[in-house]
């Protein structure tokens, strides 16, 4: 394989399709870190001409960590759908951009060709695409799924009410999940992040939130984003559980510094789809974010953006019903600033949706990295018109728990009525019933958190 | 005429006029909207009973979909203590005003201490040769104050959670080694440190990632035999050391049992044993502390309760 290339008589040679894909990607302080990045603008703009010539079914024969040397790298390409493979195997990355920006690949040929890609096709493309290109795609891709409402239809913009505490104090988290709700909020699922990863606390919270949402009759689906061991010894105890989480890396080391395997993985997902408390099919819910590999060392020398599209090839195993990238809560040695962060939102909500994922993101930033509350507001905006299938939302966007920033509940509805969409279609009628919206507008009882007392 | 300039003069007539805008209305009377948030009297009750339960800010109301000026400020003021926190740098001569040997990383700037953590975790050749000249050797521990991703926590805080810890260890029969203070340090460079002088555990207190309004926090961690190569899986780890989480003089009798535990079971990390430290793991109800009113224009005044 020739990976060489020529910009105005200097020729550019690289070793391998893990180094091209590291070259070729837009700038990241984690890749610097790691290394992998282009060393001039113009190399990177070399890696990129090369990569664009490498065809799909090339791509699959390389992936970035060798199939006999990880489990994630193994469960992708078992259970890639080999038709749909053959219907892209033949393009070039380069041809693969141009025809899925094409206006005659609709959502449903997309949705048809996803499962044959692999992770790393998603990822060479998306170092060809600009933010533009790469909502104008992300917009046209259909993923919907249901758990007990039914998110990612066209036209909806749902939210995670995420009301976390720093000691687990349940009256608190109740009552910034009231405040959530009465805002419009918390369509896509009740998240909380508990400060004591212990099977009995994930149980009495989600007792008291499933005890809430029932007497409320509220359409939405709850969770404790605790370890899944913890989650599954949660489950004997008893409780009720819609959702369940688990936080995952881009290779089997990754994930073993998280806790996890595809075996265990698995076992979660045969215990929910028996005990869990929601309707489904769909029922889990993934949390990933480009720079945790390298972060435990379990990167391989590959770069950030193309290990995070294998864990959107690792998630789409369970058919989730919800994954979100935590795009700028890992701090500025892999996202350094506002470019770097909206950038990396966009890209991951891309390659999800091109992988057939519900994706959402926590568009946010630590008190370290340099982005401002206004590009932050803006990329909620971009990632509402690319179609992302839901955004995060907290008191004024502060989580007083990990202590970083994102969507607030005022935002949500900020976006909705800017770009004229809605929350899923069950938790809509809800809201109209309440009087939290009127025809999509505020109601006479939006803000009001007594109408969940 | 083209059949363009028929489309734009019918699109014309069919507006009425040439000014495209719609007709103005009528001048409507603006009363000034009521006062929204950070007065308590004005507070909706439910909003003051979660307060009881939580710091998050509940109850703020909104304007159309939006925040309230006073939150808006209220917020600015939060989020401008947070970034004074993280840009804050140790002053030269502050460690050894305080009475510790001042030590640096590797790391040259304040940015190249946010994107370089592996330099962050090394010792400067000229710090490395001040330790081996002047610290003391082999203690069972030694204690590392350092500024971490808040200098302000570490000089605001840091002191008084030192000087606790170091009763506490000494408390314990433990012999605690000279104090030093890192400069742009990271949670690693305790291997180096502790390596170095042949401490049997390391702890480094270090000021965390400021959240929304707070720049105070430390966080303490501990390793036992350091030295350099350790990983996270080696280390155990208190967060949350300030008034709102867990105050100094329990973090000091915590930290110091965790010390004591590791040298008697050999093992530091997922090695080590909880359910043999003798100190209390779990703590009681603490009401969460109250977040302060920041900005005060005129006559209100600043720094009461909302």
């Amino acid at each position: 394989m020739d990976l060489s290339c020529a910009i105005r008589g200097v020729r550019y040679r690289f070793d391998s399709v893990k180094e091209l894909l590291g070259r070729a990607n837009p700038p990241k302080s984690g890749d610097d870190l790691a290394g992998v990045s282009a060393r001039s603008a113009v190399e990177r703009v070399a890696a990129r001409a090369v990569l664009a010539g490498l065809t799909l079914a090339e791509l699959r024969q390389h992936p970035v960590i060798p199939y006999e040397a990880d489990e994630l790298t193994r469960a992708v390409e078992d259970d890639l759908d080999e038709e749909a493979f053959r219907a892209v195997a033949h393009l070039t990355v380069g041809q693969f951009r141009e025809w899925l920006l094409e206006t005659t690949t609709t959502g449903p040929l997309l949705r048809a060709v996803g499962p044959g890609l692999t992770p790393e096709m998603a990822a060479a493309v998306c170092k060809l695409m600009s933010n533009l290109d790469l909502m104008t795609v992300g917009a046209k891709c259909e993923v919907v799924v249901r758990a007990n409402s039914t998110l990612g239809l066209p036209g909806r913009l749902s939210s995670r009410v995420q009301p976390n505490h720093p000691t687990d104090d349940v009256e608190g988290i109740l009552a910034s999940m009231r405040e959530g709700l009465a805002y419009g909020c918390g369509d896509a699922v009740i998240g909380v992040n508990p400060a004591t990863d212990t099977p009995a606390s994930t149980a009495a919270i989600l007792t008291a939130i499933d005890e809430v949402l029932r007497r409320h009759q509220v359409p939405t689906q709850h969770c404790v984003l605790s370890h899944v061991t913890v989650q599954l010894k949660a489950l004997e105890l008893g409780c009720p559980m819609d959702l369940m989480f688990q936080s995952l890396g881009g290779s089997e080391a990754a994930n073993r510094a998280f806790g996890v395997s595809v075996g265990l993985l698995d076992e979660a997902w045969a215990t929910m789809k028996e005990r869990g408390t929601s309707r489904g099919p769909n029922v889990m819910y993934f949390e990933t974010g480009q720079g945790s590999a390298l972060s435990s060392a379990a990167h391989h020398g590959a770069d950030q953006l193309t290990l995070e599209a294998r864990c959107y090839g690792l998630a789409r195993r369970y058919r989730p019903f919800l994954v979100n990238t935590v795009v700028g809560f890992i701090g500025p040695e892999y996202l350094e600033d506002g470019a770097q962060i909206t950038r990396a939102g966009l890209e991951d909500h891309f390659m999800g949706k091109l992988l057939g994922l519900p994706m959402g993101c926590d568009a946010c930033f630590t008190y370290h990295a340099a982005m401002s509350q206004d590009e932050l507001e803006s990329l909620k905006v971009l990632l509402g018109a690319a179609g992302c299938a839901y955004l995060m939302s907290l008191p004024v966007g502060d989580d007083i728990m990990l202590n970083y920033q994102s969507t607030s509940y005022h935002d949500i509805p900020s976006v909705r009525r800017l770009l004229g969409k809605r929350p899923t279609p069950e938790f809509d009628a809800w809201c109209e019933a309440r009087g939290i919206t009127r025809g999509g507008e505020p109601g006479p009882r939006f803000g009001d958190a007594a109408v969940v007392a | 005429m083209s059949v363009t300039r028929d489309l734009v003069a019918a699109l014309r007539a069919r507006l009425g006029a040439s000014d495209p805008a719609p007709p103005r209305v009528a001048l409507p009377t603006v009363p000034a909207p009521p006062a929204r948030v950070y007065a308590p009297r004005r507070e909706p009750l439910r909003a003051g009973a979660a307060a009881r339960h939580t710091t998050a800010l509940l109850g703020i109301g909104h304007v159309g979909t939006r925040y309230a000026t006073d939150v808006v400020l209220q917020f600015q003021a939060e989020l401008a203590v947070a970034h004074e926190a993280v840009a804050a740098e140790l002053p030269d001569g502050w460690a050894e005003e305080h009475g510790f040997l001042p030590l640096a990383s590797r790391v040259a700037s304040h940015r190249e201490f946010l994107l370089r953590p592996d330099l962050g975790r090394r010792l400067a050749p000229a710090s490395l040769q001040r330790l081996r000249d002047q610290a003391a050797r082999d203690p069972d521990v030694q204690l590392v104050l350092a500024d971490g991703l808040s200098a302000t926590a570490c000089m605001t805080s840091g002191p008084a959670l030192y000087e606790a810890l170091a009763a506490a260890c000494a408390g314990r029969g433990l012999r605690v080694g000279t104090p030093v203070c890192a400069r742009f340090a990271r949670v690693w460079l305790e291997d180096e440190i502790g390596q170095e002088v042949g401490a049997r555990v390391a702890i480094i207190l270090l000021g965390e990632r400021p959240g929304l309004g707070t720049g105070d926090g430390l966080s303490a961690y501990l390793v036992h035999r350091p030295q350099v190569g350790k990983t996270d899986g080696d280390r155990n780890m208190m967060s949350n050391l300030h008034a709102r989480g867990t105050p100094p003089a329990e973090a000091a009798l915590r930290l110091a049992a965790l010390a004591a535990a590791m040298i008697e079971q050999g093992t530091s990390g997922v090695g080590l044993d909880l359910d043999r430290v003798d100190a209390p793991v779990e703590r009681g109800y603490r009401a969460p502390q109250v977040r302060q009113r920041l900005v005060a224009c005129g006559g209100a005044p600043a720094g009461g309760p909302r």
